[in-house]
């Protein structure tokens, strides 16, 4: 009798454990930003309200972001919704590695539609939508106003030159850094880009018939880089910007808490970072950071307009549910209480932003000073593979590993091969 | 017959014995190698997995080999990664084992302790060491360059892992740190496989310090050094992990190697193709070496030794 019972007792545990098994879908996200606690609270949220699915909060760095996706979707793994930038999309489509969105907005659609979204043009891939763009921000410059005082400026540098100048006289007088820099790779690509951007030139460009060609010429990278180079051979800058690969870098961005540096291009993420930290570190100080445009050259100053996306993997086998984390995730009242140092990707809630007053020039830049990756991303050149060229060079080029006119040869010799591809 | 048969039965056996692992050979290096051998003729790139890329004959092979950037990869692998480390490892290998073995030591009572500490840095995964070492050198409140700038040898923070000057050292000396141990500990266990008597014998024909040394201690170490060297070269010649975890092979392409570069051109640029040509052509020039070093001094060392 007693054995009956437990065998039953046995038996009826296993069955309410598949059905529980049966009826419980498993997604997993994959975040890329430091606010893994906060969206952790997030999933919760999406948990309490969609019972029967559970969200498995993934990590991993943006560095490695984009090859780890390519990677795990040929063969049939990785996580459902993926984190990514806007400027991957296109390459993500491409590979087979997004499950084209189209099919699955029927399941929820949004409120003002696809044409709500910023940067669409990214997020396309052969007329169909393979992404959502879930923020937006661009770079722009910081100021430690404390620093500019100490060396007697009581302006912003408004040009490339002005920036140098302002640089040297910190230095002289006060011995601390005035303008820094990436030099590393990647992210110095963008340093590269925003002084030719601003000089009229770009490394890819639309040719007017359809096409795609190179947009600069090797006197125009040999002044980008020996304009920088400049920093490093009069030691305005510390040797070890060369090993700083993102903007993210706290070696890049103690000075600037230390009030030991003056200038900086980074993008609103790490400025509200900053903000805090300054806070935080000079509690009975005044607020000595602050925003202004990126520097001009030959015509007006430019940054890109960046951002973040989510995609949905091929290899997922959820679509719906996985559809539905995606709305949730970029409903405002999450972005609002879980991603607030990021902004909306959306019209209507970029308009409704309302920016503090240290965050003005950084409101100008991203209204009037940014531009799309455009061309870049269209093209045929891959656009990671651009940006890793044009970073190698360009720290070979500063280090002086190779001059700046064989790292400007370099670059448009490689830029050429991917384009002719 | 019955001879014959038994052999043949002893063949079967031997085979069926070796059968799973030639079977784990075949599947697991065989094939992967054939892959990326015809890969290395494709111009495949990431984004084509699915797809496959389009045949180009010799192209990547000649990218590589004509590029301005290999002859600082083949330099940079060759002598900075290579022959530095592998000389500098060897020796100091070699002195820690005879220090370890002297009697000096002994009398010290310190032979235990001092075999203990010698393991610590054999005993630290490489991720770790880089990591570890990375910190030590940070510009800003790395311990090296506070005590530096302390006791005022330097005026102004050194950016090691950035600095062209200061960057292949400091490579090597991560490499160095970590890997030492490994040649002291086997060429620790040789000497103390020398009989006595033969130093005892040369020191009494009035055989010098460094005439014992050269002439008796050196001659027993030869087989195990010889196989040392070779494995030594062989493992850092191949290795990715202190350059890329150090210095992601920069500042720009500086440190380069071509471990290196297959991966970043696989990985990070996403050129599979072109990345294979790389492997295919890393694998050539090791097997090339292998054969040379074994026929020219490995093999015949050891035959001597054996002999």
């Amino acid at each position: 009798m007693l054995e009956k019972s437990l065998k039953l007792a046995l038996a009826g545990l296993l069955l309410s454990s598949t059905v529980s098994m049966a009826a419980e879908i498993n997604l997993q996200f994959r975040f890329n930003d430091p606010q893994h606690k906060e969206m952790r609270m997030a999933l919760d949220e999406f948990e309490a309200a969609n019972p029967g699915i559970k969200v498995d909060l993934k990590r991993i760095a943006w560095k490695d972001a984009r090859d780890q996706l390519i990677r795990e979707s040929a063969v049939g793994q990785g996580p459902d919704v993926v984190h990514s930038a806007f400027v991957w999309v296109q390459e993500f489509a491409q590979s087979g590695s997004l499950i084209p969105l189209e099919k699955l907005v029927g399941y929820s659609p949004f409120k003002h539609g696809f044409e709500d979204f910023v940067a669409n043009d990214l997020t396309y891939f052969e007329g169909k939508p393979y992404g959502v763009p879930w923020t937006a921000d661009t770079w722009s410059m910081i100021y430690n106003n404390n620093v500019m005082r100490e060396a007697g400026i009581t302006s912003k540098p408004t040009t490339w030159d002005e920036v140098l100048a302002a640089s040297r006289i910190i230095k002289e007088k006060t011995g601390k850094i005035g303008y820094s820099f990436i030099g590393g790779v990647p992210e110095s690509a963008f340093m590269v880009n925003y002084f030719l951007w601003s000089n009229g030139s770009t490394i890819v460009d639309d040719d007017g018939k359809g096409g795609f060609k190179i947009g600069t010429t090797k006197e125009q990278l040999v002044e980008a880089m020996e304009y920088y180079k400049t920093y490093l051979d009069e030691g305005l800058v510390p040797k070890s910007i060369l090993s700083q690969s993102t903007a993210h870098d706290p070696s890049g961005l103690q000075p600037i808490l230390d009030d030991k540096q003056a200038m900086a291009i980074v993008p609103i993420a790490v400025i509200r970072g900053l903000v805090e930290g300054y806070k935080a570190s000079h509690p009975d100080k005044p607020m000595a950071l602050d925003t202004g445009l990126t520097p001009q050259g030959r015509t007006k100053g430019l940054t890109h307009l960046g951002g973040r996306t989510l995609v949905i993997n091929s290899a997922t086998k959820h679509p719906k549910e996985a559809w539905l984390l995606l709305k949730h995730l970029i409903s405002p009242a999450i972005m609002t209480k879980y991603y607030g140092n990021q902004m909306p990707a959306t019209k209507s809630g970029l308009a409704a932003i309302k920016f503090a007053s240290h965050e003005q020039g950084f409101a100008n830049q991203f209204a009037n000073h940014t531009r799309s990756w455009g061309p870049y991303s269209r093209g045929p050149a891959p656009i990671g593979q651009i940006r890793n060229v044009l970073a190698r060079s360009f720290a070979a080029a500063i280090s002086g590993q190779k001059s700046p006119e064989d790292a400007a040869e370099s670059i448009l010799k490689d830029i050429a091969r991917m384009m002719d591809k | 017959m019955k001879t014959y048969s038994a052999q043949a039965q002893e063949r079967f056996s031997a085979f069926f014995m070796l059968f799973p692992t030639f079977f784990v050979i075949i599947s697991f290096y065989f094939y992967p190698a054939l892959y990326n051998l015809e890969l290395s003729f494709t111009d495949m790139e990431f984004t084509q997995l699915r797809t496959g890329g389009d045949w180009v004959g010799f192209e990547n092979y000649i990218e590589f080999f004509t590029s301005n950037d290999s002859f600082n990869v083949a330099f940079n692998t060759v002598f900075w990664l290579t022959a530095v480390s592998v000389t500098l490892r060897l020796f100091l290998g070699l002195l820690f084992a005879l220090l370890l073995n002297s009697k000096m030591l002994s009398s010290l009572k310190l032979s235990t302790l001092s075999r203990l500490f010698l393991l610590v840095p054999w005993a630290t995964p490489p991720v770790v060491s880089v990591i570890a070492w990375r910190w030590m050198l940070e510009p800003i409140g790395g311990p090296v360059n506070e005590f530096l700038l302390y006791t005022g040898i330097i005026s102004e923070a050194i950016s090691f892992t950035a600095d062209l000057a200061t960057v292949w050292p400091t490579i090597v000396t991560i490499m160095v740190w970590n890997t030492t141990p490994l040649v002291a500990v086997s060429l620790l266990a040789s000497l103390q496989t020398i009989p006595d008597d033969q130093i005892e014998a040369a020191s009494l024909d009035g055989a010098t310090r460094w005439q014992q040394f050269r002439f008796v201690t050196l001659p027993y170490l030869m087989p195990t050094l010889s196989v040392l060297c070779l494995m030594s070269i062989i493992w850092t010649f191949n290795n990715f992990i202190y350059v890329w975890l150090t210095t992601l092979a920069g500042p720009g392409t500086y440190t380069n190697v071509m471990a290196t570069e297959v991966y970043m051109k696989a990985f990070v640029d996403l050129r599979l193709g072109y990345s294979s040509a790389v492997g295919v052509s890393m694998a050539i020039i090791l097997a090339a070496f292998g054969a040379l070093y074994f026929r020219v001094v490995g093999l015949s060392r050891m035959q001597d030794k054996v002999g």
